[in-house]
């Protein structure tokens, strides 16, 4: 599955996303590529029913989820009761188009 | 550094403004500054506004530019202070700088934003680019997205309600009754937004927990200071109101990568360096003006300022502790939830709110006996912040 890139500072092991120049802990400047596991547990969310210029659904389910290597990422929630701490697995799925091209991002489902 | 007064204050009425332009406003603003401060034809050394997004909202760049012009200012330094929805507050930064630092002996500082001119959607979208482009912006989160999620969790670690949050919803509405200037003008109460069954038809969800009542409204507007030095204060006959403490603090962009999110670790740092500059403490203050723009961050922000324990803001709240008579009356200009936020704006109307409070010139809103303000400017979703301590001097 295609997903996001997150980072694993070499110097002391912190693992980031999105992207830094220097560590949020550390302030080292080398870090391993790694990808989320597929599953991790929801730790909010909201269901966002004024969505912004362009987005044609009706309501979008938004959360933040710590996915079982300790990336954290906001993806869309593909579930109409969520729950804080309900085990999620994630997809890659078309998420907003912007300047007329589909954009694709993390979505996730109860696992 | 040498002491900064602030020896003029004015604004207009923040609301949907169709016929003025972005610089007609901050024009009109500054005008109101100028004249509250006695200035007459002395000469103006700088110029700071503070604006978000002119270039989304309304097309124009280099606004400080135009602005001189219009206001006849030149040949005064200008620039636009843009810092989210805290350039207000950081174009007061830059302008207290310039004073105290002895570059400069009169500096004007205005901050406006238009954004009517755009529909509710496309609003939403413009204040949405701040958010980090790959890891928020494209899954269509807006900022009361954001300020849903932090409710979510601010509740269930500290019980707060959505009773809570609308007694803020309600405090600062009443307290925007008293406001001339403020954009909503309207007394609402607990039955009509949360209790009665029909209550969501008068306030839909719009982030839950977040309903429309908690979020506040989009408005045109602008507000100004004259900043001086003790001698021209003088001159000028005005009271003496002073800038004793700034604090600036920063955070990560997403909330995500805060390690508990619910901790506004850039409110609680940029307060204490202001609190320590001014050689004062929170209990100290006797009127705050902070950033309610969700009403779920006037709680965590009286917490996180220092002028109650964590958890305990909604209690001081429901105890009436924050209302105008209370021990610390917060937002009695009606906060950003009923003065109204257009976005550069609002870091100078709480300065100008705080100088009127001072001075004994806020009318029916007065704080009794208040020597000393605090004001708090929140931008991103807590990711760059400062923090005010204004003192009156006798």
């Amino acid at each position: 599955m295609k997903t996001i890139t997150a980072y694993k500072c070499k110097g002391c092991g912190h693992v980031m996303y999105p992207h830094h120049f220097r560590c949020l802990e550390c302030k080292g400047r080398e870090f391993e590529e790694i990808t989320p596991s597929t599953k991790g547990k929801l730790i909010t969310y909201t269901s966002v029913e004024q969505l912004p210029w362009g987005s044609d659904e009706r309501r979008r389910v938004l959360g933040i989820v710590e996915f079982d290597n300790g990336v954290k990422a906001l993806g869309v929630i593909k579930s109409d009761s969520p729950k804080i701490g309900m085990k999620v697995i994630a997809s890659w799925e078309p998420v907003r188009v912007i300047k007329g091209e589909q954009v694709y991002g993390l979505n996730f489902q109860p696992d | 550094m040498r002491p900064v007064i602030i020896s003029g204050a004015g604004m207009i009425p923040f609301e949907r403004r169709d016929e003025d332009s972005l610089v007609d406003m901050l024009a009109m603003a500054s005008l109101n500054a100028m004249d509250d401060a006695n200035l007459g034809d002395r000469p103006i050394d700088s110029v700071y506004v503070g604006n978000m997004a002119s270039g989304l909202f309304n097309h124009q760049v280099s606004v400080a530019s135009s602005l001189v012009d219009r206001l006849s200012l030149m040949p005064a330094a200008a620039e636009r202070i843009e810092n989210g929805p805290a350039s207000g507050g950081s174009a007061i930064k830059n302008g207290y700088l310039a004073v105290a630092s002895g570059y400069n002996d009169i500096v004007l500082v205005v901050g406006g934003e238009k954004m009517r001119e755009v529909i509710g959607p496309k609003a939403t979208d413009i204040v949405a680019c701040m958010t980090h482009p790959e890891a928020e912006y494209i899954y269509g989160v807006t900022l009361p997205a954001m300020a849903g999620m932090y409710t979510r969790l601010y509740m269930e670690k500290y019980g707060v309600t959505r009773e809570h949050l609308t007694l803020v919803a309600i405090k600062n509405q009443e307290n925007g009754l008293l406001n001339p200037y403020a954009h909503i003008q309207m007394k609402i109460t607990m039955e009509g937004i949360l209790t009665h069954p029909q209550a969501h038809v008068n306030s839909p969800i719009v982030a839950d927990p977040i309903h429309l009542y908690d979020c506040c409204p989009v408005s045109d507007g602008a507000a100004a200071v004259i900043l001086t030095t003790v001698d021209i204060a003088n001159e000028l006959n005005k009271p003496l109101v002073s800038i004793d403490g700034v604090g600036q603090a920063t955070d990560t962009q997403t909330l995500q990568e805060r390690s508990d999110p619910t901790d506004l670790k850039a409110v609680t740092i940029a307060s204490e360096k202001a609190f320590r500059m001014a050689g004062i403490k929170p209990k100290d203050i006797d009127v705050a003006e902070l950033h309610d723009a969700f009403t779920i961050l006037e709680i965590a922000e009286s917490e996180h300022a220092g002028f109650f324990p964590k958890g305990e803001g909604a209690k001081a709240l429901k105890a009436g502790e924050t209302r105008i008579g209370g021990k610390l009356p917060i937002n009695p200009s009606g906060g950003l939830k009923a003065r109204g936020h257009p976005v550069g704006a609002t870091g100078v109307a709480q300065i100008v709110e705080l100088v009127w409070q001072l001075r004994g010139e806020a009318g029916e809103r007065q704080v009794k006996k208040a020597a000393n303000g605090f004001s708090l400017n929140f931008g991103g979703f807590g990711n760059n912040v400062l923090a005010f301590v204004l003192r009156r001097k006798s």
